[in-house]
């Protein structure tokens, strides 16, 4: 009897198992509706990108005989080789720009925000919406002073003249974006570090650096793909030994009009290092925008 | 190790329009164990924020010993120590581990940056972690405690240094009932074994009552009344003390003081008792008025005699005594009854214990008798 009883139970199991809600039709066309949109938001996005790595493996006969998304009949690296001859040192200047830059914005953000989160002092709020309106700045309404400044710097034509701009120019937004995650660090653990014999800068080093990690990489993932890409500061105050990669892709543009391999080649080749950072950094960059959710405790 | 003074502490958040402590004087003697008690907004860890240098007054002076260590005069900063010179340790409520250090890292922390020799750190922490319990957690990060060890932990941290004053702002609050028991004996026998001037802040009574050499009973900003346990419990200077202390809460009757005879009686409409001949003396002027009676829960015995009628409401077991609610006229009180079973009958006689009572004035609300 108890046999029989184990099996019906577990006929009843295997059947609760295997059960499943059948869709209703409506469902099902709306999810086929929803992949189909999807699909072509895809391709819209993705054509261009196909264009440019197909025309780029193209010789320069095949780039004019054909169309952009048309597979080469013959693939080359050519175009390669060309970009980066025109390339090399640009990529160099915008690598050491972009890292320096970033650098220096994100630790002058980071003093900023942890000395606005965490400290109070007559005029803070003054000080923030001061730094947040600064980021408002359209900065071609200050090129000229900027110019004649750097220039008196003695920083025009060098690359440490774009350091210095991109770190001051970075450091509102830096601020801005690093504020609201240090807001998140307990002042519990601000008050207990005080107790435990830290001054300011300690606490900063010791507690609040430590425990935002993810911010201030997110943070210099942010700048970084900003002065990567930036062009205005880099075209006046680039000069011609330190330009940046940007300018030399629009140069090449402009000297080898017909050499559109070779331009898809260099601005495929100028995409690369951002996208490489969003592929390894992307895990950090999504906890970055959650962490402001929890408390660092 | 040193005393503590507070002379006319004054702190306000909005520039003085109203007061959290108001004129705050009080002498902490040193290697003193002093619980700061009272509800939640009384200002008890206002004041121990300011001791900490974390807050500052709006005016008063707090001294270590001899070192002045805040000296406000009219909003005018003349003196203040920062605390990372007052050399405190101090326990938070909501435990404040740097998640980002390891349960050995945040115990050493402090004393790293104090530079003291690694050797002697690493003797302190292993002895406290084993005194806590939380020697086998010194390589786990706080994320992978549970909230008892956390606060353990935070103990440990603020024990394992030598400061002049610890302060303790409810270190024991998010600790299970038992956990709280044992933390609290090794607490007060660590406290005593160190000799270390200690201000715990708490809203439990049985936590002030069971480790307190000295009480401050705090409200809305002012000290309500302060001294040993034992003072506060027998003689509340008034009613609000009374009331706070004690569980069960103390019995309050409103009572008309009647001349009977030559003699005094406290009459509460539903029961009359004879004024004990103690009292005659300070209840000679409220003689036609109203006085405010109180009668701890533990000062009420059932006896045949007994002058108060009572009809039982309610009995609570609690295994060693049983807590009886009776309905005296219209009013409910509470007694402890503590024989090996409860009661059978409904209507009991009660007599209070006449040397234990306490009277209060309804205006004022202060203490009558001596």
């Amino acid at each position: 009897m108890q046999e029989n009883l184990s099996i019906e139970r577990s006929k009843e199991g295997q059947a609760a198992q295997t059960v499943r809600i059948k869709p209703k039709w409506h469902m099902v066309a709306l999810h086929i509706v929803y992949y189909l949109i999807m699909v072509a938001f895809i391709l819209f996005y993705m054509l261009p990108f196909w264009g440019a790595v197909m025309t780029s493996f193209k010789t320069n006969d095949s780039v004019m005989s054909t169309t952009p998304v048309t597979p080469p009949t013959e693939w080359t690296l050519d175009g390669y080789a060309k970009a980066l001859d025109e390339l090399g040192v640009p990529l160099l200047n915008s690598l050491a720009v972009t890292l320096f830059g970033a650098a220096g914005s994100v630790f002058l953000g980071s003093i900023c925000a942890y000395a606005l989160s965490k400290w109070k002092f007559k005029l803070n709020n003054v000080f923030f919406i001061a730094l947040v309106a600064a980021t408002y700045l359209p900065f071609q309404a200050i090129l000229i002073p900027l110019l004649r400044t750097i220039k008196d710097l003695d920083l025009y034509d060098n690359i440490w003249g774009l350091v210095l701009v991109h770190s001051v120019f970075g450091m509102p937004m830096c601020t801005t974006m690093m504020r609201g995650y240090y807001a998140d660090v307990p002042d519990a653990l601000i008050r207990q570090a005080m107790v435990d014999g830290n001054g300011m800068w300690q606490i900063y080093r010791k507690i609040v650096l430590p425990n935002t990690k993810i911010a201030t990489i997110t943070v210099f993932v942010f700048q970084c793909t900003s002065i990567w890409n930036e062009m205005l500061f880099a075209l006046v105050l680039g000069g011609f030994d330190s330009k940046p990669a940007t300018i030399a892709l629009n140069e090449l543009a402009g000297t080898m009009a017909a050499e559109f391999n070779v331009q898809m080649a260099g601005s495929l080749i100028l995409a690369l290092p951002m996208l490489i950072i969003y592929i390894f950094m992307g895990k950090y960059l999504i906890s970055g925008q959650m962490s402001g959710a929890v408390t660092a405790s | 190790m040193a005393s503590i003074t507070i002379k006319d502490m004054s702190v306000s958040y909005n520039k003085g329009k109203s007061y959290v402590l108001d004129k705050l004087n009080l002498e902490i003697k040193d290697g003193e164990f002093c619980v700061f008690l009272g509800p939640s907004g009384c200002g008890k860890s206002t004041a121990m924020h300011c001791i900490a240098g974390l807050l500052e007054p709006i005016d008063g002076q707090i001294h270590f010993g001899e070192d002045m260590m805040t000296e406000i005069v009219n909003g005018k900063k003349k003196t203040f120590v920062p605390p990372q010179e007052r050399n405190i340790a101090m326990v938070f409520q909501e435990y404040a581990l740097y998640p980002n250090m390891t349960v050995r890292k945040n115990m050493s922390f402090a004393l790293e940056t104090k530079k003291a020799p690694k050797e002697e750190i690493a003797k302190r922490v292993d002895y406290m972690a084993k005194m806590l319990s939380i020697d086998h957690l010194l390589d786990r990060r706080p994320a992978e405690l549970s909230g008892g060890q956390r606060q353990r932990v935070a103990l440990g941290r603020a024990l394992v240094r030598d400061p002049q004053v610890f302060l303790l702002d409810e270190p024991l609050g998010n600790l299970d009932a038992k956990l709280r028991d044992q933390v609290r004996y090794e607490l007060k026998k660590i406290q005593t074994q160190l000799g270390i001037t200690t201000i715990y802040v708490t809203h439990d009574q049985t936590e002030a009552m069971t480790m307190a050499d000295h009480i401050v009973l705090l409200k809305d900003g002012h000290i309500m009344q302060q001294g040993t346990p034992n003072d506060l419990y027998d003689h509340p200077s008034n009613e609000f003390v009374a009331g706070f202390l004690g569980t069960p809460q103390i019995n309050m009757f409103d009572c008309q003081v009647v001349e009977e005879k030559g003699g005094l009686m406290l009459d509460a409409g539903s029961f009359c008792l004879p004024a004990p001949a103690e009292l005659v003396e300070c209840l000679r002027p409220y003689v036609g008025k109203n006085v405010h009676l109180g009668i701890r829960p533990s000062d009420m015995e059932m006896r045949p005699d007994g002058a108060i009628k009572a009809h039982v409401d309610s009995i609570e077991p609690l295994g060693d005594a049983y807590l009886i609610y009776v309905r005296i006229g219209e009013k409910v009180v509470v007694f402890k009854y503590a024989g090996e079973t409860a009661p059978e009958e409904t209507e009991l006689c009660l007599a209070p214990n006449v040397s234990k009572l306490h009277l209060f004035d309804p205006a004022t609300e202060e203490r009558i008798n001596a």
